[in-house]
């Protein structure tokens, strides 16, 4: 059932006023199909009490009242019936009175005063009918017509109306013949409602893929926005007023949003710049601080300012960088970034690596790197990086001799500002911004940051292995 | 250097708790300072003090360090080290584009800017000037572009090099099909990271092959020379920059 149901607007909203439509045509249709019975009905029973009143009071005074009905009700040359005088009822055995029309003659036979003890309307074949076939038999005999027409005048439907009048004893039997297929109402009344329920749904189709084209094209456009925060390419107001309005005020939020960015990148800008120009004239300064031990305490501390707030500013501005993916060669990359902790002596291992070329921007994917090897050698003394490629993808893992993170932390240690045991860390510095670094550089290439215990075959935690997997087209 | 007479440096930053620590450590290491706090006054400074050096920074308002930069290196033969609160490669590009010998990033470490003035005045002395930098060098397939220091695969992917594997790189293509020994190789070479450099030549040659040689073990581009040194085998096209 669902898959029958569409989802767009489009088709929701076409599918309920197609629907709607189709009842309410189909109601109309109805109404008028039955109004046209009743005026058949109507026109029958008025030239059956013509027929009677004819009969019994001559033709002049036949009311011409009662000339409704097309003249056909009134006869062809063949279908002519005199009324019949029978002393029996006209109702064969099996045969079904029609009562609404019964009762419609009952009417009208009273309106002319014709008071009549009992009424018997039905529809019969000519076929069935004697007196009707002795009546066409010998009119066709005396017009001297071909026996294919008397059969064809042999298919007709005879209306036949017996009624007994309520002075005298015998009945009075009219007999009218129904006009062919009074079904035939039917179908052109559906064709016409088809061909109107065509037009009008064509006409909706219409209007609403005129409202839903901008939509469309406006959700592809706020899709982009959202992966890029770029409002280039905004679409141009269209469609109806209310659309049109929407994109307008989608158009104007786009445009505020991309400002604020940008003013959140100056700010940081700025922000860095101010704090930094003060640090670097403090690093100049304790210079002239005679004792070495704490200069080079003073020195650190200073680093570990600056690490923070670089890493605090590198945060802010990793989901919108200013630097373009660029093909790199992932094997020298890696290379290079543990060639600067071999040079700084820190016990650094790389695995044998393959050549293989991704995009990327290598300033942040290489401070992803240094920040998981750094943790690495911080809390696990020595870092073992591998680059593995797999089927789709490839996998930058670190792996270190450390005591792990509880498996419950795992998630959160890649929030920012949080930090593993504290009694741990607060030796080692840092604001525990490294891994959520980590983590926003990898989703900045489309990739994610995988934390796990390594553990022995006794169970044991062996280290933690931390790995960057990137797509790999 | 203590034995010539002092190096004339032009220190220019607007902020004067930087600069004005930063001119007396610089007095103390030795150097002749002159100070500016904006681009107009390093301008008439220049006229007046005829400085060996300029350390710029780059944010500053009114005309800004990138622009005086332009201008230094246009119209004079003054090396220029910026100055620059941010790190970022973009930035680094820039200012290596436009002519700067040097960058540090604040907040520097004193003494390593004393290193870097030291590295970029020795390199401004020699008569030998590198090749110019605005050609692209091309060998075997691959690419270096001096000025981004960039080296790229023939399928045009960037291979990253450390400065040192960079002048290193750079110096057997300015001397292809020779052979360098590891005096003349460090000579060439030492810059910044000098200390870093003298300790392994013979290191810093086996990275470098390991990102440029299709096997390590088995070099073709730079091959060892027994006894002599090392050696570029193979021809070094130079290309026009492309226009950007």
């Amino acid at each position: 059932m669902s898959a029958l149901r569409p989802s767009s607007l489009l088709g929701q909203m076409l599918l309920a006023v197609a629907a709607a439509l189709l009842l309410v045509q189909g109601l109309g249709a109805a109404l008028i199909y039955r109004a046209q019975r009743e005026r058949f009905q109507a026109d029958t029973m008025n030239a059956v009490a013509f027929r009677l009143i004819a009969e019994t009071r001559g033709i002049d005074r036949a009311p011409k009242a009662l000339r409704t009905g097309p003249r056909a009700l009134f006869g062809d040359r063949l279908h002519r019936f005199a009324v019949e005088t029978s002393t029996e009822s006209p109702l064969q055995s099996g045969e079904r009175r029609d009562v609404s029309a019964e009762q419609k003659l009952r009417e009208i036979l009273a309106s002319q005063d014709f008071s009549a003890a009992d009424v018997i309307v039905l529809r019969r074949a000519v076929a069935h009918d004697s007196y009707a076939q002795a009546t066409l038999t010998r009119r066709a005999g005396r017009l001297d017509l071909p026996a294919d027409v008397l059969d064809h005048a042999m298919d007709a439907d005879l209306y036949v109306a017996g009624v007994r009048p309520a002075q005298g004893s015998g009945w009075m039997i009219a007999r009218v013949r129904a006009p062919p297929g009074a079904d035939a109402l039917l179908v052109p009344l559906l064709l016409q409602t088809l061909a109107l329920y065509a037009v009008l749904v064509g006409v909706l189709a219409l209007i609403l893929s005129r409202i839903t084209r901008p939509l469309a094209a406006l959700t592809r456009q706020v899709a982009q926005f959202a992966a890029t925060q770029d409002p280039a390419g905004q679409v141009a107001p269209m469609g109806p007023g209310d659309i049109r309005r929407l994109i307008v005020a989608l158009n104007a939020m786009e445009w505020r949003i991309s400002s604020l960015l940008d003013e959140k990148d100056v700010m940081l800008g700025a922000i860095g710049h101010d704090l930094k120009t003060p640090l670097a004239a403090l690093r100049v300064r304790i210079e002239s601080v005679e004792d070495d031990v704490e200069r080079g305490r003073m020195a650190t501390t200073i680093e570990d300012i600056v690490r923070t707030l670089d890493d605090i500013l590198s945060l802010a501005r990793v989901g919108r960088p200013s630097d373009p993916l660029e093909r790199n060669e992932m094997s020298a990359l890696v290379a290079s970034v543990v060639e600067e902790y071999e040079d700084m002596g820190e016990p650094v291992e790389l695995e044998p690596t393959e050549r293989l070329v991704l995009e990327v921007r290598p300033t942040w994917l290489r401070r992803a790197l240094r920040n998981l090897i750094g943790n690495a050698l911080r809390y696990g003394q020595r870092a073992r990086v591998a680059m593995v490629r797999e089927k789709d993808s490839v996998l930058f893992r670190i792996d270190d001799d450390g005591p792990g993170i509880p498996d419950h932390a795992l998630e959160t240690m890649m929030h920012p500002f949080v930090r593993g045991d504290p009694s741990r860390n607060s030796e080692t510095g840092g604001a525990g911004l490294g891994l959520a670094l980590a983590r926003a550089i990898a989703e900045q290439h489309g990739g994610a940051l995988q934390l796990a215990n390594r553990r022995g075959p006794g169970g044991g935690v062996e280290g933690l292995s931390a790995t960057i997997v990137l797509p790999f087209a | 250097m203590n034995d010539t007479a002092p190096s004339k440096v032009l220190l220019v930053d607007d902020e004067a708790t930087l600069r004005e620590p930063l001119a007396e450590y610089l007095t103390r290491q030795g150097f002749l300072v002159t100070a500016a706090a904006s681009a107009a006054e390093a301008r008439s400074r220049l006229r007046e003090d005829k400085p060996q050096i300029v350390l710029l920074d780059i944010m500053m308002p009114g005309e800004d360090g990138l622009s005086l930069c332009r201008h230094l290196v246009e119209s004079r033969d003054i090396p220029v080290i910026l100055l620059t609160a941010r790190g970022e490669a973009t930035d680094r590009i820039v200012g290596l584009e436009i002519g700067a010998d040097d960058y540090v990033v604040k907040p520097f470490e004193p003494r390593e800017l004393v290193a870097r003035i030291r590295s970029v005045l020795r390199r401004a002395s020699r008569a030998a000037v590198p090749a110019s930098e605005n050609e692209i060098l091309e060998f075997e397939g691959w690419r270096l572009d001096p000025l981004k220091r960039r080296l790229s695969d023939a399928e045009g992917a960037v291979v990253a090099i450390s400065s040192v594997e960079f002048r290193l790189l750079l110096a057997f293509l300015e001397h292809p099909r020779q052979v360098l020994d590891r005096d003349r190789l460090l000579d060439m070479v030492q810059g910044r990271e000098a200390h870093l450099f003298d300790r392994a030549v013979d290191n810093q040659v086996s990275r470098l092959r390991r990102k440029i040689e299709v096997d390590s073990r088995n070099p073709q581009i730079i091959q060892t020379v027994w006894g002599g040194g090392y050696m570029l085998a193979a021809d070094v096209k130079r290309l026009a920059q492309p226009e950007e």
